[in-house]
């Protein structure tokens, strides 16, 4: 790429997109601090009158954690992850919403749908967030980015905030500086007085460990990060992180948009209301372990993959997480052979401590039709469960 | 000290009885060795991978006095083996080290304490004791032990059920596709018991087991079994599972059955896998009036066909199967001619030996 011809790399990121789209359906919460998460949380009821019947955090008991939270609720401390129960001590009467993401699958195909009929290069960065390779695009950038705004808006009703910039990196970075409805231009000239005074935190991948290593260090800003030496850097992250955080700290960053993205693996997790003991929870243990198999089973095979790895991963009371995988002779995207080999993997883990979270996870895929030729010549099983 | 000083074979043969347990990697470095043990004239060996213990020994060991030592099992056996046949050998025990020299050779190995080996708790009450004779016992485990799953999740299915029911002794392996039983009576008469044996335990067997009327005592235990033989006593974890119900999956009924001659039919087998896909391996098998074609094909598209003459009329039939899972039991049966059952394309057959009720194979065809 020559430096004359920077690209143009758009990140968009829907405005509290899980509440937003609650809100599309409740609009009387509009104005309100809404909260959405928690698992078991009821929906809100129409009275007989019209009115609406919500729950209100003050009245949540368990573990769940916020999901999404209005910008009204943000502005009361309520943030995405924290523990309902302590942002119930923040916002005692904001409205709690259970998630509905049947709706927000819903609405990420329509807002992604929306912007492919204008910049059909994007890069599929989950549920609420892309990447936009303009290149193509004919237009002033602005005005792209504008256009691309009222697409989204009009197609689904929501707002987005949307940065263009010379990389993944800043355009990550600037979507979120003028949040929410934010349209934000930026270049590499404006990385000194736009980026550099951002906490080091913003840049994406550097995580709360490397910004509390960082911190120690004297590191908070971005633009410290700048400052220093890149042997420095590479005495305290090793080569690899300390030239990264070398180069990102200037702005630069040259991966390309990935458009056709092939997952690499499909997982499900669950974090139980209370810990569960392995004997004493047995029955729901083994209920919730068998559901999240099928779910992952469910997953495969919408997206049409077939995993060769089976895998399932525990945190227990202690915090303490272990993981355990298993290679299967030949690829499976079914349930009961997910669950089989998930529950092979289980027998290999000391189960002394209450379980806090479980997880499966299926990796190695390979495309469902590659299989299927596969095994057009099957062997047989013996059939041990049927009657004989 | 001089711990031993005998001749080269009386060392080797019983380490080698021994060693065919000792995993190469372990995490416990302890247990890449085996223990020799020497009291007066009799040296005792043992070797363990935890699940398995083997102990054997042997007398006429000369030496200084009596010793325990642990040191690394496949390296002394090497060198006992490339030892000339004749070579006398002297263990020698210094400070944490074992010397063997024999003519002109000197080896120094090191050793770990003898006290740190672990050994296996043997159980000893609640044995249910039975005596067959070794070749008796082989022959059951020849005649199953190819059909053990491998490395299957189903964990059950990587060993080999082992049933005792009244006056019989009957074995069960399979590995989810085809199915292997054998029987044999018993002089004793037990309450019913059954157990799964971990392959490596029946691996083991078969490969110490001797071809003769020598006895073999077997004492079982909920959770361990033992066996005895010659100087060995060999000692077994089990597998702790259910084995799945082998009487289902044996058919009962037959529409067709037709006998071949177990030789000719291994030798078509054997060119017609060939020119099988090397991951499949599937034969197509198309049986009609006097006339059994197998054939088989690559994913190049090249291909085979074997006719063998039949005493068959009746129903034409055409069924595809894993190659190796025919091969298998052909190879380990001994017989003239075996008898072939079935039903249809889609249902398991039966391998059996004409006029003998103890041996029955179960094999699932594929799909082709």
């Amino acid at each position: 790429m020559p430096p004359s011809a920077p690209r143009r790399i758009a990140h968009l990121d829907m405005d509290a997109f899980f509440a937003s789209v609650e809100l599309l359906q409740y609009p009387e919460l509009r104005g309100q601090p809404v909260v959405v998460g928690g698992r078991g949380t009821p929906p809100p009821e129409r009275r007989p009158d019209g009115s609406l019947a919500c729950a209100r955090l003050r009245d949540y008991v368990g573990r769940g954690v916020v999901t999404t939270s209005t910008y009204e609720a943000r502005a009361l401390g309520v943030f995405s992850a924290m523990g309902i129960m302590k942002s119930a001590q923040l916002a005692p009467d904001a409205v709690l919403l259970p998630a509905n993401f049947d709706a927000y699958r819903h609405y990420s195909r329509l807002f992604k749908a929306a912007v492919a009929g204008i910049a059909p290069h994007i890069e599929d960065r989950g549920i609420d967030e892309i990447y936009i390779d303009l290149g193509e695009v004919p237009g002033e950038t602005r005005a792209i980015a504008q256009a691309i705004k009222d697409a989204v808006r009009a197609a689904t009703g929501l707002s987005c905030s949307i940065a263009v910039a010379p990389n993944k990196l800043l355009a990550k970075i600037g979507s979120d500086l003028e949040k929410p409805d934010g349209l934000t231009v930026l270049g590499i000239d404006d990385v000194a007085t736009r980026i550099w005074p951002l906490p080091a935190r913003k840049i994406n991948g550097i995580g709360p460990k490397a910004n509390d290593k960082l911190a120690r260090l004297g590191i908070r800003t971005i633009g410290e990060l700048a400052g220093a030496a890149p042997e420095f850097l590479v005495a305290h992250f090793g080569r690899s992180s300390g030239e990264w955080l070398w180069r990102v700290a200037r702005g630069i960053d040259e991966r390309p948009v990935e458009t056709s993205s092939e997952p690499r693996s499909v997982s499900r997790e669950t974090t139980f209301e209370r810990d569960l003991h392995a004997r004493q929870d047995k029955a729901q243990l083994t209920e919730i372990f068998t559901w999240l198999c099928l779910r992952v089973a469910d997953d495969l095979t919408r997206k049409g993959y077939a995993s060769r790895t089976i895998g399932i991963k525990l945190r227990f009371d202690d915090f303490q997480t272990v993981t355990r995988d298993l290679t299967l002779p030949a690829p499976t995207a079914d349930g009961a052979a997910i669950r089989r080999a998930a529950g092979e993997c289980l027998r290999r883990v000391p189960l002394e401590r209450r379980i806090r979270l479980l997880g499966v996870r299926a990796g190695a895929l390979c495309p469902l039709q590659e299989v299927a030729a596969e095994t057009a010549m099957r062997q047989q099983e013996l059939r041990f469960d049927e009657p004989a | 000290m001089v711990l031993i000083k005998t001749q080269r074979d009386t060392l080797l043969a019983p380490l080698q009885s021994v060693s065919g347990i000792v995993e190469k990697r372990h995490t416990l470095p302890i247990l890449s060795n085996v223990l020799l043990e020497k009291k007066g004239e009799n040296l005792t060996l043992l070797a363990t991978d935890i699940e398995i213990q083997i102990t054997t020994s042997t007398s006429g060991a000369a030496g200084d006095g009596d010793g325990a030592v642990t040191v690394g099992a496949r390296k002394l056996q090497d060198i006992l083996r490339s030892l000339p046949d004749s070579a006398e050998v002297s263990l020698i025990l210094e400070e944490k080290r074992l010397q063997v020299r024999a003519g002109k050779s000197r080896f120094s190995l090191q050793t770990l304490p003898a006290d740190d080996f672990p050994r296996m708790t043997v159980t000893e009450n609640d044995l249910k004791k039975f005596t067959v004779t070794q070749k008796q016992f082989r022959q059951l485990l020849a005649q199953t032990q190819y059909s053990m799953a491998a490395q299957d999740v189903r964990y059950y299915l990587n060993g080999l059920l082992l049933l005792v029911d009244g006056s019989e002794l009957r074995a069960v392996a399979t590995d989810g596709h085809r199915l292997a039983y054998a029987s044999m009576p018993l002089e004793a008469e037990l309450p019913r018991q059954e157990l799964i044996l971990p392959r490596k335990t029946v691996l083991e067997l078969n490969r110490l087991l001797a071809d003769n009327d020598e006895p073999l005592s077997i004492e079982m235990s909920p959770n361990q079994i033992r066996f005895q033989f010659g100087h060995i006593v060999l000692v077994s974890k089990l597998i702790d599972g259910k084995f799945p119900d082998y009487e289902r999956v044996i058919p009962a009924t037959l529409k067709n059955i037709v006998s071949l001659n177990r030789a000719a039919l291994l030798q078509s087998m054997v060119r017609a896998a060939i020119l099988t896909n090397e991951k499949f391996r599937g034969v197509r098998l198309v049986l009609s009036d006097g006339s059994l074609k197998i054939m088989a094909a690559n994913a190049e598209q090249e291909e085979a066909l074997e006719e063998i003459e039949v005493d068959y009329h009746g129903d034409t039939l055409d069924v595809g199967f894993n190659v190796g899972y025919l091969l298998d039991v052909l190879n380990n049966t001994s017989v003239e001619n075996i008898e072939w059952g079935f039903n249809d394309a889609n249902s398991s057959a039966l391998l059996t030996v004409p006029g003998n009720d103890r041996f029955k194979y179960v094999v699932m065809p594929m799909r082709i």
